[in-house]
């Protein structure tokens, strides 16, 4: 019977290994997306879809829940500001915490609920039926053919969806300054132009671009981890959904900690 | 029109880099990526508050940041600032520096510019900064504060040590209520409490008993003096009393008086007229003394004449 302490070990040791074999599979993902012959037609076509699905089909309730969801943080936070007698501190609050903090927040959430656990079940359902199989029989790369487009389309549709929740924030922020300090457009945006520091806007942009590789990979790397039976796609969802939000909250606090420093 | 899935996902795409490219540009225009940008370099002898990035403010307009910092060979700490072309107008040869460390918010240095047409900076003069410390002027005003809330403290902490130490004065005061509420729980009287023996209060019991004998006889006394003194009363204050007699006999005397004055008004102007009808009499009297020795002269002319002539005669006029 194995003790305590080497129960602990074999969860560490499995644990390391598991983190080391994503890491080497993020690697050759990656490395993927910058060769040439990766786009190819078969590629291109699911990279579209997959943007289409992700992005584009979501793109109208996204702009009203980012008009409604903002305009209701920009309210709170402004109010807040104006009874601390903090106005002079707008244009900081919403360049450094709402929008390169809370816009690529919410955004990857809004994703990830929906189609990081899409990619998830629909990597998983495909082992069971054994569709990757057929695939290596064709001689079709998986990297490349399922891969590649579902993690570069992670990546543009955070990347772009969180910069128009940003904008949409911003100029919501016009109407809320105007109605709770009476302040000047003219005056809310030289406040704003003040606070505004390109690498902040480079560190979102980059932490945009991490969430969407890894909520994109990981779904794929567990559902593809299913076996060959119905019920283990269940588990490998739930299991992939869990590693998302966990890696969603590590490159949260890595990107404050490149703030702090 | 019907969109295909390519055109849709290409329009969104285009659509939403053009925005984010557009909100780039505007953003680099706005903070002058673009211009060219004009160094200059301040001197400070502490690089304490100072940080790469600190914003420079004129008339509380952000106009530059901070780029390095360094420090030279005589250990004086040279600050690199840059200033956009369009806010270079602002720092001219006779601006003054300013290190502002407020003590909400960041540190920022302060241009003050008196005179606008002064000539532009020349980069190579190193003007000093001045060093404002909101920071440590609260310190120094709030360390008094400190330093009597500390007392205050002190003493709240010597009054609650006093009060939980069981042979202080709280606890002294304590138990002697506690006896004086027991002691009145168990005497019979206050009185009793107080000298603590039965014969006392037994002599005191008499003694108010005397007292109170004493003050009965008063009361009688008082009583007859109070009756004595009604009589009296009635006698001098009375409708027969002396005192409306007295009033009457001087209402009377008054009116008499007043009659008297009267009287003596009249004897006042007989006597005036008798003294001026004794002027008269003197008058009078000399006139009839003239008379008296006219009519002398008269009778010894009279008889002069008579003694003379034969026929005794004589014609009056």
């Amino acid at each position: 019977m194995k003790t305590f302490w080497e129960r602990l070990g074999h969860a560490a040791i499995r644990m390391l290994e598991d983190s080391a074999d994503t890491i080497v599979f993020a690697g050759r993902v990656f490395v993927r997306i910058f060769q040439r012959k990766t786009y190819s037609s078969a590629m291109r076509e699911v990279l579209v879809n997959q943007i289409y699905f992700t992005s584009v089909q979501i793109l109208p309730v996204f702009i009203i829940v980012s008009v409604f969801f903002g305009s209701l943080l920009i309210g709170i936070v402004f109010t807040i500001l104006k009874d601390l007698g903090l106005t002079e501190f707008i244009g900081h609050v919403l360049m450094g915490l709402i929008v390169t903090e809370l816009s690529p927040f919410l955004t990857v959430l809004l994703i990830t609920l929906r189609s990081a656990s899409a990619i998830n079940t629909e990597m998983a359902v495909m082992k069971v039926n054994r569709e990757m199989k057929t695939l290596e029989t064709f001689r079709i790369d998986i990297i490349d053919y399922l891969l590649a487009p579902r993690v570069l389309n992670g990546i543009i549709s955070i990347v772009l969806l969180s910069s128009l929740f940003s904008i949409v924030l911003l100029i919501s922020g016009i109407l809320f300054a105007k109605l709770i300090f009476g302040m000047n457009q003219d005056v809310y945006m030289n406040m704003l132009l003040d606070s505004t520091r390109f690498s902040d806007i480079i560190i979102m942009f980059f932490k945009c671009a991490i969430y969407g590789f890894f909520i994109t990979l990981i779904p794929i790397r567990f559902g593809l981890r299913a076996s060959h039976e119905l019920t283990s796609i269940p588990v490998a969802v739930s299991r992939g959904m869990v590693n998302v939000f966990a890696a969603i909250l590590i490159i949260e606090v890595l990107s404050l900690l490149t703030k702090l420093y | 029109m019907t969109m295909s899935r390519e055109y849709k996902v290409g329009l969104f795409i285009g659509v939403t880099a053009f925005i984010v490219v557009i909100a780039l540009l505007y953003l680099a225009i706005s903070k002058g990526v673009l211009e060219r940008i004009h160094t200059f370099t301040l001197s400070s002898k502490s690089g304490e508050g100072f940080t790469e990035g600190m914003p420079v403010v004129f008339s509380g307009f952000n106009i530059g940041n901070v780029h390095s910092l360094e420090l030279n060979d005589e250990g004086v700490v040279l600050i690199h600032i840059k200033v956009p072309d369009r806010h270079v107008k602002w720092v001219r040869a006779d601006s003054s520096f300013v290190l502002y460390r407020p003590l909400i918010g960041s540190a920022r240095i302060m241009v003050n510019t008196e005179n606008l047409k002064s000539p532009p900076l020349n980069p190579r003069k190193i003007p000093e900064v001045l060093t404002v410390n909101d920071i440590n002027d609260a310190i120094a005003k709030i360390e008094p504060v400190l330093d009597r809330v500390t007392e205050i403290a002190e003493n709240i902490q010597i009054i609650t040590r006093n009060l939980s130490d069981p042979k202080g004065d709280f606890h002294r005061v304590l138990g002697n209520a506690e006896k004086i509420t027991s002691n009145f729980a168990s005497k019979k009287s206050l009185v009793e409490m107080a000298v603590s023996d039965q014969e006392s209060v037994k002599a005191l019991n008499e003694s108010l008993k005397k007292l109170k004998d004493i003050t009965a006889n008063i009361d009688r006394v008082l009583v007859k003096i109070d009756k004595m003194a009604d009589k009296t009363d009635r006698e001098i204050y009375g409708e027969n009393g002396a005192l409306p007699q007295i009033n009457m006999i001087l209402k009377d005397l008054v009116i008499k008086l007043k009659k008297l004055d009267k009287t003596v008004d009249n004897i006042n102007s007989i006597s005036t007229d008798a003294s001026e009808g004794m002027k008269d009499l003197h008058i009078l009297r000399s006139d009839i003394d003239d008379a008296v020795k006219s009519i002398d002269h008269v009778a010894k002319k009279l008889d002069g004449l008579i003694g003379t002539k034969k026929n005794p005669e004589f014609r009056v006029p």
